[in-house]
């Protein structure tokens, strides 16, 4: 999950319509520097552990959700010597860091109880699921917790981009839409530069070097040219394939044209693993996203109090008190106090809990609507698509609603079943699929994905979906920030309000990824500690 | 250059830039989300593609760590501007609606017009044990505060 992608819907867009954009591409390059300067393509600011020395003596918080902010804090925060106590509306740990594997159950918002069915080891993460090399806080958190990593692989060459409406519904491998387009581009840059068109923005001296990095880049052969060669099928693949003896010889494979590449609106898809947060070395835990809450649990262990839904925050000069009720017990409430407090309760949740803090905070926490989103997961009876189609992880776009097929990165070659993404979705197309039962949304994701595998109906086994709105405990994917609401609302949403301070995703520039929660909630609990420093010395 | 070859070749470097600039700014995998707007009118179907996702199949709602208003019995929706003002500007982690349809995909939500609010409002009022008599018309809703986003600084 994450940020700040606008889709560009390619399967609708018309040769006119790619005209008109271009006329609008200088815009595009500015949007991005906006966003680039908002932070939304922004590093990490994780600068290593945090160093907490000093905390008075007996100094308490209170921490309200035990998910990777919640988390973080909490094992800081004791290490460095402070009374912590977190409170946690599920049964388990981590929040949003989660995995559904076979024999868990999920209750939605509405009562509809799912229960997976995947086989042992086997499982889907609902909320995140990579995390890019350079969110350094999460991953020095998975290695101190000792949760080990595997790569997660975003960019397969063998995967697919699929348009409904391009080479009759058939999926193309990414390797030769990248192939073709490059290709096609690079001849055109070259007979511009040939013909002189460039001669105003490309000195004498670069020419040929512009040349010759065009062939490299394009896989052009000696005159300039992308067509069915050696060399343009090194990069898009053989229409045989070279191998040894009698039968060996190479037949190359013919390049699709430029304008059918280009009408096809597939280009759209060759930058997927472009974007910094998406470059490659990606890493995922092994077993599971889940694995790292769960270990951050284990570690913290009696500190949080699960199954505590938080109805009311009071502060005053001396202290905060959450009021919760346990929900195992409905109807009885405990109190819980402490000198200080971090609460990283999502913004729809905690719009609705009494808490007293100054107007521009409270502005703040109602500002920030959640994403609509959808993960399904589908177990298959064998992985057919290493068995067939050779796709060994990676993720496979497509214009369709369910928009990625993400296949396991994990266990390749094994026998038994397999689960894949079958479906993470955005916008409306997922308030539609919030809007139905589990087992329609399942039954939907089938009916999509089996135009571009068609083994799908045969081989489907079972399902799990999850809808981010029926979520009981975020209501909502993650906080969606506008560059308005971000001018007016950022700041006062980070600053501490006497004695409470937000920490999460929404309290960042990473929005929706876990490295903002980690990220904000040291930010957070440094100035806490500072307060508390500065209170302790008073006292 | 040729005038047609001069052409295809702003045309593919426009397309080019237009990868680069457009896809390095999303964070995650919905580049190809259908962000069309919503093309029924009925309030019931917008009711059951947009609201009911929340606010459930018969308006009842739902609790969890907070909730989700019920729509059946609801007295605030005595007030049609109550009603509208929500839809178009969102509430308390609720998606604003009435963004313009070229601004919704900074957020990820929908833009609904001003005679579909008015649909899916009268839908309301008048469905879940609600019988509100007065109905608004998309001119009502036209006159009420929009929310739009001004640019970036």
């Amino acid at each position: 999950m994450s940020g700040a992608g606008y889709g560009l819907g390619f399967g609708l867009m018309s040769r006119r319509e790619l005209f008109r954009m271009i006329g609008l591409t200088a815009g595009a390059a500015a949007m991005f520097q906006a966003m680039d300067s908002l932070g939304f393509a922004g590093e990490s600011p994780y600068q290593g552990p945090i160093d907490l020395q000093g905390a008075p003596k007996g100094a308490s918080v209170l921490i309200l959700g035990a998910g990777m902010a919640g988390m973080t804090a909490a094992y800081e925060l004791r290490n460095a010597g402070y009374k912590v106590q977190v409170l946690e509306y599920n049964g388990r740990a981590g929040g949003r860091n989660w995995s559904l594997r076979g024999g868990d159950s999920y209750t939605e918002l509405g009562g509809l109880t799912q229960r997976c069915e995947f086989d042992k080891d086997l499982y889907i993460n609902p909320g995140p699921w990579r995390i890019p090399y350079h969110h350094r806080g999460m991953l020095s958190y998975c290695k101190r917790l000792g949760v080990p990593l595997e790569a997660f692989v975003q960019v397969n060459y063998n995967a697919y981009l699929h348009s409904s409406r391009a080479f009759g519904g058939k999926p193309q491998r990414y390797r030769e839409v990248k192939a073709d387009y490059q290709g096609h581009v690079a001849e055109l840059l070259a007979k511009a530069t040939q013909q002189n068109a460039l001669d105003a923005m490309v000195s004498k001296e670069d020419r040929e070097k512009l040349l010759e990095s065009l062939r490299g880049w394009g896989a052009l052969d000696k005159d300039f040219t992308y067509g069915p060669s050696e060399a343009s099928s090194d990069r898009r693949g053989y229409a045989k394939e070279p191998g040894g003896g009698l039968t060996a010889r190479p037949v190359p494979s013919k390049p699709v044209g430029l304008s059918e590449v280009l009408d096809s609106g597939l280009w759209q898809g060759i930058p997927s693993g472009d974007s910094f947060d998406m470059q490659t070395a990606l890493f995922q835990p092994v077993g599971g996203m889940g694995r790292v809450g769960e270990a951050f649990g284990r570690e913290l262990g009696t500190l949080i109090r699960y199954n505590a839904k938080v109805t009311d925050i009071r502060q005053d000069e001396h202290g905060v008190t959450a009021t919760y009720e346990d929900r195992n017990a409905p109807g009885t409430t405990f109190k819980a106090s402490a000198d200080w407090c971090l609460c990283t309760i999502p913004l729809p949740v905690l719009a609705e809990i009494p808490m007293n803090v100054g107007p521009d905070l409270s502005a703040a926490i109602r500002a920030v609507p959640y994403a609509s989103a959808i993960k399904v997961g589908l177990q298959f009876k064998r992985r057919f698509w290493e068995e067939d189609e050779h796709i060994y992880g990676g993720i496979s776009y497509t214009d369709l609603p369910i928009t990625n097929i993400g296949y396991p990165n994990t266990g390749y070659h094994s026998g038994g079943k397999g689960v894949l993404l079958g479906a993470y979705i955005w916008g409306l197309n997922a308030m539609e699929f919030t809007s139905m039962t589990p087992q329609q949304r399942v039954q939907k994701a089938l009916e999509y994905g089996s135009q571009i595998h068609p083994q799908y109906l045969k081989e489907f086994d079972n399902g799990v979906a999850v809808a981010w709105h029926r979520s009981p405990f975020t209501m909502g994917c993650y906080g969606m920030w506008s560059a308005d609401a971000r001018a007016r609302h950022y700041d006062n949403l980070c600053q501490i309000d006497g004695r409470i301070a937000l920490a999460g995703e929404h309290v960042s520039f990473l929005g929706g990824w876990q490295e903002g929660a980690v990220t904000s909630s040291l930010d957070a609990i440094g100035r806490l500690h500072q307060r508390a420093v500065a209170q302790g010395a008073k006292a | 250059m040729s005038a047609p070859l001069h052409r295809q070749f702003l045309k593919s470097l426009a397309a080019l830039l237009l990868c680069a600039a457009a896809l390095q700014a999303q964070a995650d995998d919905s580049s190809f989300t259908s962000t069309a707007g919503l093309t029924s009118t009925g309030g019931e179907e917008i009711y059951s593609q947009i609201c009911q996702g929340c606010h459930m199949p018969q308006g009842q709602g739902a609790i969890g760590a907070g909730h989700y208003p019920k729509l059946a019995g609801n007295e605030r929706l005595a007030s049609w501007q109550y009603a509208a003002l929500t839809v178009l500007g969102g509430r308390d982690g609720m998606p604003p609606f009435g963004l313009p349809a070229d601004q919704v995909r900074e957020i990820r939500t929908v833009h609904l017009s001003d005679a579909q609010i008015a649909d899916v409002v009268n839908y309301v009022r008048s469905h879940f044990g609600n019988a509100y008599k007065d109905k608004v018309t998309a001119g009502q809703v036209a006159e009420l505060p929009h929310p739009d986003h001004p640019q970036a600084p």
